[in-house]
């Protein structure tokens, strides 16, 4: 089974890879934050905990999906350029000695739509780069 | 008249909408509290020495970690955060259940990419890499982490303690940076580090006076990480009745470097250290001394496949930088020079077998007793200076 996940992950990267200008995972933000588009520099700091505001000064609220869900596993790498256990191991150390709070974790794509499109400042991703009914989606620059 | 007044009412309920949204949006701004724990049991057996309870003549059961953990944003600039923890470790630790740390982190100053903070209460302490996180078994490198830099022994020293911390965190073009600053009064009252700085448990009690401790951390673009640790602690001893020794005083002061390398799947880490130790007044049975300890470790992390890990690490620890084999401390004590130093190859396996279960397997080679337990190990003659040690933990996280 690791075998698997482990060609599995191996065909996302490389299809990143092979495909860099396919339209893959989208970033979504809730309506009330501003802007259209996001830098990767800022993608990273955010999920890495270090920026933890919006440039309106409003708080920013991470969601995350499981750390072996494949979109997560698109997004970590493709998009953040890091591995999900690196990610996993910097939440841990700062959430357990109670720097920062860890993301918030859901369990599908859809809980992911839904706390984004209800939690103001809420940043999240899904697997396809769509509009969705109540969600802004960013730009990566 | 009529549309001016109705432009009132309406502007009116539109104010209030505007004074009332931003309430709302607190409420729902996602949970305002996070819970998280853990548990992990060890197995561990050895050959010539024992570790965390009879690994010896068998297998020992006595390495279990437990742990719930709790932050809550009390307010936007506010988060209490603190955890409670289970600890069993052979005859070292026997406590149990205590509260690990209980902290109040008070944000003054924010921005987008830069904040600086106090947290106070009873703080985890910033020593190197691992050790405000060293009772998590997912967040260490190892089942036991390089006992040179992390010595169990003096754990209770390290761990957290009463006091304060101004901290502070910018992401700037070359790397990110944090700092730490503060003061605690840190915890020496404990069997082990009276066995590790005192040489023996004691009849009195040293009393942690006051600690200084800073830790620089830059995190280059080139995922590079490095870090600079401070600490310098105090303690003055209070002898029991019918003590053999006088109101002495200990310090201990330190400066660790950190340097790690992250590459693709491969993590290289390296943390180095020349502690030094004082004790002065204890009278004729524990004459004066100043001793630098000299320890550091290299260690390599493989993540080869997604859920698994490989790790090798090699960790020295000397206790007198000036008589690294121990021959000055044995012609002068007649006890063992292999008390004096320890350098442990160790070997570790790692498998997230599934996101909430983690299983490790570990094995150790060590040459020398410098951080053997002392409590495990109760006579001193009876130690050996080679021996190996085995380890298998499995951890749970919810």
């Amino acid at each position: 089974m690791a075998q698997a996940y482990f060609f599995f992950w191996r065909l996302v990267l490389l299809t990143s890879l092979l495909s860099p200008l396919t339209a893959s995972a989208g970033i979504i933000v809730n309506p009330d934050v501003e802007g259209h588009s996001i830098s990767i520099a800022s993608l990273r700091n955010i999920y890495t905990l270090r920026q933890t505001l919006w440039p309106n000064h409003q708080p920013i609220v991470v969601f995350v999906l499981p750390d072996d869900h494949p979109a997560h596993v698109a997004f970590a790498k493709e998009k953040l350029g890091l591995y999900p256990y690196r990610l996993r191991q910097t939440w841990d150390r700062m959430s357990f000695s109670g720097m920062a709070s860890a993301p918030i974790q859901v369990k599908d794509e859809n809980e992911m739509r839904a706390r984004v499109r209800a939690t103001p400042g809420a940043i999240g991703y899904t697997s396809k780069d769509m509009v969705y009914d109540g969600i802004k989606t960013l730009r990566l620059e | 008249m009529t549309a001016s007044r109705r432009l009132g009412w309406n502007s009116l309920l539109l104010g209030s909408l505007l004074a009332v949204s931003p309430v709302r949006a607190d409420e729902l701004a996602g949970p305002r509290y996070q819970i998280q724990g853990f548990a992990a049991q060890g197995l561990i057996g050895s050959t010539n020495n024992r570790f965390f309870g009879d690994s010896r003549n068998g297998v020992s059961t006595k390495f279990t970690e437990a742990g719930l953990h709790g932050t809550w944003q009390a307010l936007d600039a506010v988060r209490l955060s603190g955890q409670i923890l289970y600890r069993r470790a052979g005859e070292s630790d026997q406590d149990g259940l205590r509260v690990d740390y209980a902290q109040a982190d008070w944000q003054f100053y924010q921005t987008e990419v830069s904040q600086l903070g106090l947290k106070f209460g009873k703080v985890k302490l910033p020593y190197g890499l691992y050790n405000e996180t060293r009772d998590v078994p997912f967040t260490r490198s190892g089942i036991l982490l390089p006992q040179s830099v992390y010595v169990d022994n003096s754990r209770d020293l390290l761990l957290a303690a009463p006091g304060a911390f101004l901290h502070g965190a910018s992401v700037q073009e070359y790397g990110a940076f944090d700092f730490l600053l503060g003061w605690v009064r840190p915890n020496f009252d404990s069997p082990s580090v009276d066995y590790s700085f005192l040489g023996n448990t004691r009849p009195g009690k040293l009393e942690g006076k006051g600690a200084l401790g800073a830790r620089l951390r830059w995190d280059l673009p080139t995922d590079t990480t490095l870090m600079l640790t401070y600490a310098n602690a105090r303690a003055e001893y209070a002898p029991g009745s019918s003590d053999t020794l006088a109101a002495g005083k200990v310090q201990f002061r330190n400066i660790l470097f950190t340097v790690q390398q992250r590459l693709d799947t491969v993590t290289l880490t390296a943390e180095y250290g020349e502690p030094r130790f004082d004790t002065a007044g204890f009278g004729p049975f524990l004459p004066n001394s100043h001793r630098v300890i000299q320890s550091g470790y290299l260690q390599g992390e493989w993540r080869f496949l997604p859920a698994w890990e490989l790790m090798l690490r090699h960790d020295i620890f000397y206790r007198d930088k000036h008589d690294k084999d121990g021959h000055l401390f044995a012609a002068a004590t007649g006890l063992p020079a292999h008390s004096m130093f320890a350098r442990d190859t160790t070997l570790g396996l790692r498998w997230d077998t599934t996101p909430n279960l983690m299983l490790r397997a570990e094995f150790h080679h060590v040459d020398g007793t410098g951080w053997l337990p002392g409590p495990d190990n109760p006579v001193f003659l009876g130690r050996e200076q080679r021996w190996n040690m085995w380890l298998l933990q499995a951890a749970y996280r919810f």
